[in-house]
């Protein structure tokens, strides 16, 4: 079990013993990344109710003022994330929690969030769209937009996790990881993890790594906000603490003033992260070495294919299994020196077709790469996954572009619409 | 046996009856608020073909999938935002936005203050059940201090809107409220929001039995008409700053604001014929 | 570099105020003048269009230490869901709005605090009142001052700074030269003088009343303050009621 990334500095810090429920729990994955939340030192939520990821945020609001921590619930999800954005330049760890319509509308201050390079965490419950879509009911259509939502370029962070116990874990692997790089993380799930009721195990406080922030030490009249180390993150510094902090949308440069043209700064909002990608990706493998079709999955979606693949290795098939536990930044190496091993991928997603361009444009026409595509609203039926790796085994010529499995529920709605 | 012959609902044409059963839970008080709006139009004689509703999201946001005009369900908070649109698309229309207070007043807000402002002639009826129910019980900007929510499980702390004083202060012509209680005076006053040119405000205080009342034990639908009738008020043109609702305090009613004032699209029109230049 | 002269006024107003200025913050989301965080020793942050009240929320729950400011043009437009919001809440922040009747970075594009007589782009769109909607949303502090009056501005901002509370100053200022009927690029004295024939003050008048109109001169003064608990107040005092000793009051 990951509990925070491995800490390259001297200094590991520990989880504070108030912040973490110790004890073993039977809550639903919306609650379980709160209680991840809190254990990794987060003080403020600035939320906005929003079908499914609303429990989150509720289980936050009941344990915010025993914690020193402090809520509000303001008037839509535009005004909670730029909130978060203030606290954490006030010199707090915050976290917003939204779903669907709600994610669209925050994806402005996404953008100011990665041009000041502001560490903060976005829970992202994934519901059926597009638009109002199905509020109770999954969906992973949201992955392109988590990526390209902002305008301009950046990158951020995403994590898919799939269980109630990885909601815990990876919320506070992502508030590691945006402190780590100052960079907002998104915490991809779905509504089947954020709905589903399973055991979670939260471990002791001196079990669980904290990244600190990575405040600035020398002195403050040298102090330049945007100066980055040697890692390409810049030290931060929080208001109030008499550092004349000058931070602005604005292209800006090392001192944070603002320029007229492109700086050095800008290219490093995208560096920072796809030189660390290696360091920052983590992927579960499961029998990839001797396989002849690899199935790409991740969220809620990773775990039904695993009957999927179960029943193609009992009929005889060498089916590997890739599940995308960070899906930003995209693992193109690993996908790549797959591709020249491999015969196909299989790609099932809640959606018409997203990361399953991602592996096509890795695989670099090595493999064949079939899409199970799927419509928001329910999880895929492992059978469509077993026929689609079956059909991907037997394929002897190699298919350009992304071949189409037509699933069972694919099949009734086009028949009946014909 | 002879089949016995149903009888038509009286309000067929104005509800899509295909669509009934309702999602509202028992005792809530949407379902009263469309039957005087349903009524309203009754009495108005309108031409059903030129009345178009909008709704946002929530509870009352669903009004719009149960009446038989032209009706859009429109992303949250937008619906006063898309309502203007229609209006200004086709003056023609008389434009009904039914939706809740979480719609219209938190994330819709802003919306709502322009709308007042430009005074876009559209009617706004806004039931208010202080709460988000949609979502299971949150804490609302209309939620009475001290009163328990989801997200104010201590209590809430943020002193709530009194909304017919902002629609006064943003510029709205007409202004009323009325509790899911008072159905005929409530009837009475859609009339005149609709009749009435320009940005009109209907404020329903509505019981919402599944979420405010459970979760602040206030007993279920039943008890909540109760209150009304024995604390709600009717105080017609009282100054709009003494209309806060305290929780579980006196509730006033009445017309608050009636008053004249030229539309968005007779401003417009004005400016047009003004700025026409001058053929020499 | 001239510093523009509502920030020096501002910055008397935190002197007198007796304000460390490193605690102060300002958010703003039009960036007026790069170098002035420098020269007066603030922290400035500029944030995207209309957000910067809710920005502003969170620095203050983040660190209630902070003396927070709010610098905005015509924020009414984007930002008026925060604002009236914030106001509700009584966030303590003092909201300084620096009313133009235009946006000054686009060139003359409406905003929604012109009317007829200051703009051919308007003719049909009725003003904000901002203080009357600060008010109608339970600010504690609402004045409006043109650049004109200097010292009472400073008065102004002096006591909204040392109120706690959501206190809202509306600044009619000389931004540009897109209004008042006046050509295009009048001298400052042009404009001072148009303010000192068409202004009047009013201390203590109904915030119904002070709607800005070509008919009318432009009343100003110190319209209202009152005393109530901020939302970290009520945080506080309400968790400590219900909660208990295991409440820790937040600071």
């Amino acid at each position: 079990m990951a509990f925070g990334i491995e800490a390259e500095k001297e200094v590991i810090m520990k989880a504070n013993k108030k912040d973490v429920l110790t004890g073993s729990y039977y809550i639903d994955g919306d609650v379980a990344a709160a209680y991840g939340a809190i254990a990794a030192g987060c003080k403020f939520v600035g939320g906005y109710p929003i079908t499914p990821s609303t429990e989150a945020f509720e289980a936050f609001v009941h344990r915010a003022p025993y914690v020193g921590g402090i809520t509000i619930q303001m008037e839509d999800e535009l005004g909670s994330i730029a909130s978060i954005l203030g606290a954490v330049w006030s010199g707090k760890k915050a976290m917003t929690i939204t779903s669907g319509p709600g994610f669209s509308l925050m994806m402005e201050n996404i953008g100011l969030g990665a041009m000041l390079e502001t560490p903060f965490v976005l829970l992202n419950v994934q519901r059926s769209g597009p638009s109002t879509g199905l509020p109770t009911q999954a969906g992973q259509a949201d992955m392109m937009q988590s990526r390209w939502g902002a305008n301009g370029d950046y990158e951020i962070i995403a994590i898919s996790p799939d269980s109630p116990q990885e909601m815990f874990d990876y919320t506070i692997k992502a508030f590691n990881l945006s402190e780590k790089y100052r960079c907002p993380v998104m915490i991809m799930a779905d509504e089947c993890v954020g709905h589903m009721t399973e055991k979670v195990v939260v471990p002791e406080a001196d079990k669980i790594n904290i990244e600190p922030r990575r405040f600035y030490k020398g002195p403050k009249e040298k102090y330049l906000p945007f100066k980055p180390d040697k890692d390409l993150v810049p030290p931060m510094a929080k208001a109030g603490d008499g550092y004349k902090l000058h931070i602005s949308g604005l292209t800006h440069d090392e001192k944070g003033y603002p320029t007229f043209s492109q700086t050095p700064d800008t290219k490093r909002l995208v560096d920072k992260i796809r030189l660390n990608a290696d360091k920052i990706i983590e992927l579960n493998e499961d029998e990839i070495d001797d396989a002849d079709v690899v199935v790409v999955s991740y969220g809620i979606t990773s775990r039904v294919a695993i009957r999927g693949i179960e029943q193609a290795r009992a009929k005889g098939l060498k089916v590997g299994n890739l599940r995308l536990v960070t899906v930003w930044p995209f693992p193109e190496k690993r996908i790549a020196e797959l591709s020249k091993k491999v015969k196909a991928f299989v790609v099932p997603e809640i959606n018409y077709g997203q990361i399953v361009y991602e592996v096509e444009r890795c695989a670099h026409g090595n493999a064949n790469v079939v899409l199970v595509p799927h419509g928001g609203g329910f999880v895929h039926n492992p059978e469509d996954i077993f026929k689609a790796i079956k059909y991907a085994a037997q394929e002897k010529k190699k298919v350009e572009g992304i071949i189409e499995h037509k699933t069972e529920l694919y099949r009734l709605i086009h028949e009946k619409n014909s | 046996m002879a089949k016995k012959k149903i009888e038509p609902h009286p309000m067929e044409n104005i509800l899509r009856m295909d669509r009934i059963p309702h999602i509202w839970c028992p005792a809530c008080g949407i379902g009263t608020a469309v039957t005087s709006f349903a009524s309203a139009l009754e009495k108005l004689k309108v031409n059903l073909d030129e009345v178009c509703v909008v709704s946002g999201i929530g509870c009352t946001g669903r009004v719009a999938g149960y009446t038989k005009v032209d009706s859009f369900h429109t992303t949250h908070g937008r619906a006063i935002a898309y309502a203007t649109g229609v209006k200004l698309g086709n003056p023609k229309m008389k434009v009904i936005v039914f939706s809740g207070d979480g719609d219209i007043i938190a994330i819709g807000g802003n919306h709502f203050m322009h709308a007042a402002r430009r005074n876009i002639d559209i009617t706004v009826i806004c039931v208010n059940n202080f709460i988000y129910a949609m979502t299971g019980g949150q804490v609302a900007p209309t939620t009475p201090l001290t009163a328990y929510a989801t997200t104010s499980p201590f209590g809430n702390i943020e002193p709530p809107y009194n909304i017919p004083r902002l629609a006064e202060a943003c510029g709205a012509v007409y202004v009323a409220r009325w509790t899911a209680l008072h159905v005929r005076r409530l009837t009475n006053s859609i009339v005149e929001a609709i009749q009435k040119p320009g940005f009109s405000v209907v404020e329903v205080i509505s019981p919402c039995a599944q979420y405010y009342s459970r979760i602040n034990r206030l007993g279920d639908g039943l008890d909540m008409m109760r209150f009304y009738h024995d604390n709600a008020v009717i105080k017609h043109n009282e100054p709009t700053e003494n209309l806060d609702i305290d929780y579980q305090k006196q509730i006033i009613m009445g017309k608050f604001i009636d008053r004249e004032k030229p539309t968005y699209i007779e401003r417009y029109n004005e400016w047009l014929s003004e700025s026409k230049p001058k053929k020499k | 570099m001239k510093i523009h002269p509502l920030f020096s006024t501002f910055a008397n107003a935190v002197k007198k105020a007796e304000i460390e200025s490193d605690k102060i913050c300002l958010v703003s989301d039009f960036l007026y003048q790069p170098k002035i965080s420098e020269y007066l020793g603030f922290d400035l942050f500029h944030v995207t269009r209309g957000r910067s009240i809710p920005f502003a929320t969170g620095m203050k729950l983040g660190n209630p230490k902070l003396k927070v400011v709010v610098f905005v043009g015509d924020l009414i437009t984007l930002g008026g869901n925060h604002f009236m919001h914030a106001s509700r809440r009584n966030m303590d922040i003092v909201v300084i709005c620096v009313n133009n009747f235009l946006y000054p970075k686009i060139n003359g594009k409406k905003s929604p605090t012109i009317k007829s007589a200051f703009s051919p782009y308007s003719v049909f769109e009725r003003p904000v009142n901002i203080p009357h909607v600060a008010r109608s949303s339970r600010a504690v502090y609402v004045a409006r001052w043109t650049a004109l009056h200097k010292k009472e501005l400073t008065e102004s901002m002096t006591r909204a700074l040392g109120k706690s509370g959501f206190s809202v100053i509306e600044v009619i200022s000389p931004g540009n030269c897109y209004f008042a009927g006046i050509p295009a690029s009048p001298k400052e004295n042009e404009l001072i003088e148009f303010y000192h024939k068409n202004s009047e003050i009013k201390n203590d008048e109904d915030t119904k009343n002070v709607e800005i109109t070509a008919e009318k001169k432009i009343i100003v003064g110190k319209f209202f303050e009152k005393k109530r608990p901020t939302y970290i107040d009520s945080y506080n005092e309400r968790h400590s009621k219900v909660i208990g000793d295991k409440f820790k009051i937040y600071e």
